[in-house]
């Protein structure tokens, strides 16, 4: 018989995971901004929210981290390296488009070099996430083949029952088996069906758009000019994105000493792709949007066969000039014969 | 006949007779309550602009858009009261000829909006006069008074806080008129003067420096306050420093296109608390 997680056994669920160790974290409203934070007990979470503003690519891809510890003797150049810090942790009540986001960039983090600070944090973490009831006008995982209940990345799915008493509970991946197995008595059955998930209308037709982005003679329509004519140029969209993984290295300090981090980066911004010749091989706004939109929908596709976006909408939903992928997909459909 | 009619025809009738090669105004966004920038550049497309209360970001930014206005042909841009200051201080610091600059003004009145008179900044000039005399009402924002009431140290950990979530997006960089600079000492990297790092750290370099390079020129449009998108109340400092510009040195951002920036002009009776 189906199990469900009732809502008042939460305090205990986080308890019994934090006795063994795990910290739970969990999206969490703090100075007017909600993010994926560490919890003591369930009453500090948010849950009942569209998605947190921030996504949960932070938990495995912090924006600064430093990486290496150098000091520049007379002869020789002492490092010292820092490893990924380590430590289970159970997130609670991440949006199927934040834990799909995650395992889109799975292939990215392992391909040519195996980034240990990923998947040291991957493996060491349980995705605990809930589908979605409620959408707004920005969400769009429907467009990208996903839904408000795909199970892409999340190692459990709980699905809310009527009343938000608690959630029915689906086991996705072993860990999350094992995850759950230690609160097993914890759980009940039950017979109650589930709220269905939200409806969130299809956007554009995907298909069709990566069809025209293909095609090599689009590169250089004058369709990415016109679209991104009121793009700022700031990395928003990119930061807030689940699945934009790129990052800059800086060595922070004074001629003889200092850290290496690794810092969050934007192909948003000019000095991006800015050469030490002062050339600009990226040098207007609308090279740098297709950039975006073409290595979502083209390239990283086309490398690693996995859209490089789960429909979380948050570029849309925070972009100060109202852009976004959805309607650069959409104005793009419209192009389409 | 509506201001939002009122100002279609007029943009019409400029492109049409060619003495504007572009409007830059507001057209309808995603939902119903957003407004996003729109670049008219033909007569047939003016019935795509959208002008009413919703319309509040400072469109000023844009025109400074590298080789814009080279060609010295005029452009047309809506503009709020504090995106007129933005243009005197763009004129004033060399950025732009506001001869080039066609105005569309308007203001909040209650609920509404209305027109303002006059085409060019110069015609503007009594009107941002009286603006000058009529302090802001956010002077009483109530978070302002906490803060003020605050131990430096209460202060300190709120901007500690408030910081902290900083991402260094740079939004409020990109959105702000008067951050124009085609290099950002952020990103001036030999050396690198401000570290890049989104840490506490870093992020109080950043927003610091970027308040001060604000400072006697931020017109308080609070394009980088809607833009961040960690919510961190930018206005809180851009208030401060507009009150601090006031009352150390009788500035008021924006005033006129011949005004000199306040950080970068010398005066025999400046106010020298700050020198030890
Ligand atoms: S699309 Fe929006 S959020 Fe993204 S870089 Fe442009 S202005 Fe910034
Ligand atoms: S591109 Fe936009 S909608 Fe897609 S995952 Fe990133 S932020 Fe979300
Ligand atoms: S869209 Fe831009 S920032 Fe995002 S992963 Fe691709 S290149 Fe990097
Ligand atoms: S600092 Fe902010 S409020 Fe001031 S002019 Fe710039 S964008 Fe406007
Ligand atoms: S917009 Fe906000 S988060 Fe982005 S750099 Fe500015 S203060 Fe930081």
């Amino acid at each position: 018989m189906p199990k469900i997680l009732s809502a008042d056994k939460l305090d205990n669920c986080i308890e019994r995971w934090k006795s063994s160790g795990n910290t739970v974290i969990g999206p969490v409203r703090k100075s007017n901004i909600s993010a994926y934070r560490p919890v003591e007990k369930a009453s500090e979470f948010e849950l009942d929210i569209v998605l947190p503003d921030l996504s949960i690519k932070e938990l495995f891809f912090p924006q600064t981290e430093p990486i290496l510890k150098y000091a520049i003797r007379k002869q020789a150049i002492d490092t010292t390296e820092f490893l990924p810090p380590s430590g289970k942790r159970i997130v609670f009540g991440a949006r199927p488009c934040d834990a799909s986001g995650v395992a889109i960039d799975d292939p990215l983090f392992g391909w040519d070099y195996r980034d240990e600070y990923w998947f040291q944090r991957r493996n060491e973490t349980v995705i605990v996430s809930i589908a979605c009831v409620k959408a707004d006008d920005f969400c769009m995982c429907t467009s990208l083949n996903l839904a408000p209940d795909s199970t892409m990345g999340s190692d459990i799915l709980l699905r809310p029952i009527n009343g938000g008493k608690g959630w029915l509970v689906e086991e996705i991946t072993d860990r999350g088996r094992d995850a759950f197995a230690s609160i097993a008595d914890l759980l009940q059955e039950s017979t109650e069906s589930p709220v269905p998930p939200a409806a969130v209308p299809e956007k554009f037709n995907l298909e069709a758009c990566v069809e025209w982005l293909k095609n090599p003679e689009n590169f250089e329509s004058r369709f990415w000019k016109e679209i991104s004519v009121r793009c700022i140029g700031c990395a928003s969209c990119t930061y807030l994105c689940p699945t934009c993984h790129c990052f800059d290295i800086q060595d922070e300090g004074d001629t003889y000493s200092g850290i290496r981090r690794k810092n969050w980066d934007s192909c948003s911004f000019a000095l991006f792709t800015m050469h030490t010749s002062g050339h600009n091989p990226r040098s207007t706004q609308s090279a740098r949007w297709r950039q975006r939109i073409m290595h979502k929908f083209n390239y990283f596709p086309g490398k690693f066969s996995l859209n490089k976006c789960s429909g979380c909408g948050r570029c849309s939903r925070q972009c100060p000039v109202d852009m976004g992928i959805t309607e650069t997909l959409q104005e793009i459909s419209k192009l389409l014969p | 006949m509506s201001i939002e009619v009122q100002y279609r025809n007029r943009a019409k009738e400029l492109l049409s007779n060619g003495e504007v090669k572009l409007v830059v105004g507001y057209t309808g966004g995603t939902t119903p309550e957003r407004r996003r920038p729109v670049f008219i550049s033909s007569a047939e497309q003016v019935d795509r602009l959208v002008l009413d209360d919703l319309c509040i970001a400072n469109l000023s930014g844009y025109l400074v858009t590298e080789s814009l206005l080279s060609d010295e042909k005029s452009v047309a841009v809506f503009l709020r009261p504090e995106g007129i200051r933005s243009i005197n201080i763009l004129a004033a610091e060399n950025q732009l000829n506001p001869d080039q600059i066609v105005i569309f003004g308007f203001e909040p009145a209650g609920n509404t909006i209305k027109a303002l008179d006059g085409t060019n900044a110069l015609e503007f000039s009594e009107f941002v006069v009286s603006l000058s005399e009529n302090p802001s009402v956010s002077d009483s924002d109530p978070v302002i008074e906490k803060l003020e009431k605050m131990s430096a140290q209460e202060r300190f950990s709120f901007w500690q806080d408030e910081f902290s979530k900083c991402i260094k997006c740079y939004a409020c960089r990109q959105a702000c008129p008067m951050c124009y600079c085609r290099r950002c000492i952020v990103d001036c990297n030999q050396p690198q003067w401000i570290n890049t790092s989104p840490h506490t750290l870093g992020n109080f370099e950043w927003n610091i420096i970027r308040a001060f390079h604000l400072a006697g020129r931020c017109v308080e449009c609070g394009n980088c306050d809607r833009a961040c998108p960690v919510n961190i109340p930018l206005r809180l400092i851009n208030r401060r420093m507009a009150v601090e510009a006031r009352e150390s040195f009788d500035h008021f951002a924006g005033l006129s296109m011949t005004q000199e920036p306040v950080l970068a002009s010398f005066k025999k009776d400046d106010s020298e608390t700050f020198i030890l």
